[in-house]
């Protein structure tokens, strides 16, 4: 373990990736506790805006697009989203006759977004 | 090869039969593994069994609101439907490997491990139940099931079942009858080629009776009857001293492989005269977990030059002249064995098919690959034969459906502890066993119906 000590920053990536969830940093700041999500009923496609001073980054690396494709993956009626993309997921559904909305189907087969669900990568 | 020559003047014909293979639901070769957990493939079981059993429970008890479990109301009757999980308090954990050594040897001795104090549990999307009452008798069920379940909700907060309704038979394609004559399968498994328990004249009998090379015209005759082998498991035994992880010398790698070259040489006489399945099984160079992947044909340089020769994965499901066969190789029945009980393995094998699933104990305790999209275990069409291999004794039975349908159930022997290949008539599904002995005084073979 000694000798690999030197190496463990290289071996465990320090950093997530940008995109998902994140986790609220500092909680003491009176400004900000408005924006908490977790105070404020759970809103849980939009993650909770990271303040410990300035202007409150409010506009994540997503959009509406994203946020319906989120509803989607949270849906308990079509079955677990982690470790399937989401179009594997709609088509399951649509095969299992649960008749998954057909927007989503539009949105992942035309425009630019995210084709794993909201999980991946951070778990 | 060079053409035999036979002594007599007419050259014996063998039957023709026409073969399809539909084994492509376990193939996994287009699968991407990315990460998924088991809870996707006990999605895609809950719900397609779940619509299925919707269906069925309007005309079993139409009068009782189905609900779901979180919807249960205390006192009120009512139906749910869900998949079983049943609480073993003597099931092996996992966490037992950190208190052990690792080796060779599994951890777990096989046997039993059923308690009285064992129960079940009712589980779907919106939560878990405990059942209660006489009418399940936990020591019938597994983990893995999906029944549908009428009872009531008691103070305690359990379920108290008053009824339970299987799937049952899944429908049955008739085959379709023509004027059929005598055609005959023969299965056999636990062939076992290197271990200590084989015997290589007993196996040589064996291949010599199905390629006409034994007996007189009329013994001949009979062999000519055969168009189809299916080898169900377990052909070759490796030594597992050799299998642990250290490099093999060079006389060590002779030894592994010999068990495969002489099983190659006994299938390439046999794929020369009849087309001939076989499936891996435990012990085989194959996947762990099921659907076990066909062995590869690297292994069988002479036999796979022959299109006789297939190669088939385990599960396997095929279709000959229009009859319909499903088997395992034994490893879903043994897992039951382990964690449920019955008569016989018959009994076993029944259960399996009224649940429409050949192995509900996958993944809990059986190795199977985390599927996302579908659960191929199930069954959907009913077999006319379902047979399982590796098993401790012959049995045969014929299960009749509630719709009509009629499958026959065969449980194969080992080869190398019994001896015993059993052959299915196409025409009427009757079976019956070859025996095959060889002892250094006399050398017998003899056929009992």
């Amino acid at each position: 373990m000694a000798t690999a000590s030197s190496n463990l920053k290289g071996f465990y990536r320090q950093k997530k990736k940008e995109s998902g969830i994140r986790k609220p940093k500092s909680t003491k700041s009176d400004k900000s506790s408005l924006l908490h999500a977790a105070t404020l009923g759970s809103d849980f496609t939009h993650p909770s805006a990271v303040v410990s001073h300035g202007s409150p980054d409010l506009k994540d690396d997503y959009d509406k697009h994203e946020d319906v494709l989120r509803q989607f993956d949270m849906n308990s009626a079509y079955g677990p989203c982690l470790g399937m993309s989401r179009l594997a997921r709609w088509e399951r559904a649509q095969r299992l006759g649960l008749n998954p909305p057909k927007e989503i189907e539009g949105l992942l087969k035309g425009e630019k977004v995210r084709s794993e669900c909201l999980w991946d990568g951070c778990i | 090869m060079t053409a035999m020559e036979i002594d007599t003047e007419k050259n014996i014909q063998r039957k023709h039969s026409t073969y399809q293979s539909l084994d492509k639901t376990f193939d996994i070769q287009n699968e991407i593994y990315r990460g998924q957990q088991y809870s996707q493939i006990y999605f895609a079981r809950l719900h397609t069994m779940r619509t299925l059993l919707y269906s069925l429970v309007t005309h079993w008890k139409p009068q009782v609101p189905v609900c779901t479990v979180l919807g249960l109301e205390e006192g009120k009757e009512c139906i749910i439907v869900g998949t079983l999980y049943k609480h073993m308090q003597l099931k092996p954990c996992v966490l037992d490997e950190y208190s052990k050594e690792r080796s060779a040897v599994p951890l777990v001795k096989p046997h039993n491990f059923m308690h009285p104090d064992d129960h079940l549990v009712l589980e779907d999307e919106s939560g878990r139940v405990k059942l209660g009452g006489t009418v399940l008798s936990p020591s019938t069920y597994v983990t893995g099931g999906v029944v549908a379940l009428h009872g009531k909700e008691t103070t305690a907060g359990d379920f108290l079942v008053l009824d339970v309704f299987e799937a049952g038979l899944a429908p049955q394609i008739l085959p379709q009858l023509k004027s059929r004559e005598d055609k005959y399968v023969v299965f056999v498994s636990g062939v076992s080629v290197g271990s200590s328990t084989s015997n290589p004249l007993q196996l040589q009998l064996l291949v010599d009776h199905i390629t006409g090379h034994l007996g007189d015209e009329q013994e001949q005759g009979i062999a000519a009857e055969i168009v189809h082998v299916v080898l169900a498991g377990n052909s070759v035994e490796i030594p597992l001293g050799l299998l642990n992880g250290q490099n093999l010398a060079s006389k060590d790698q002779s030894r592994v492989s010999e068990a495969v070259q002489v099983l190659d040489i006994l299938l390439t006489q046999i794929a020369a005269g009849v087309s001939v399945d076989i499936m891996p099984g435990s012990n085989d160079p194959a996947n762990f977990a099921l659907p076990q992947q066909p062995l590869n044909r690297c292994l069988f340089p002479g036999s796979r030059t022959f299109n006789t020769f297939n190669s088939c994965t385990n599960p396997h499901c095929f279709e000959l002249d229009g009859v319909r066969f499903l088997g395992t190789s034994g490893q879903n029945i043994d897992d039951l064995k382990k964690y449920s009980e019955a008569r016989d393995e018959l009994e076993f094998m029944e259960r399996t098919l009224k649940w429409r699933h050949l192995a509900p104990t996958a993944p809990n305790t059986l190795g199977c690959y985390p599927f996302t999209d579908r659960d191929p275990f199930m069954i959907e069409s009913c077999p006319h034969v379902y047979f399982v291999g590796n098993q401790d004794k012959y049995g045969t039975r014929i299960l009749e459906g509630s719709k009509g349908q009629m499958v026959r159930l065969i449980s194969i022997p080992k080869f190398c502890n019994t001896g015993l290949a059993v052959v299915l008539n196409l025409r009427n599904l009757e079976c019956h066993t070859l025996s095959f002995g060889a002892q250094l005084s006399t050398l017998k073979t003899f056929c009992d119906a």
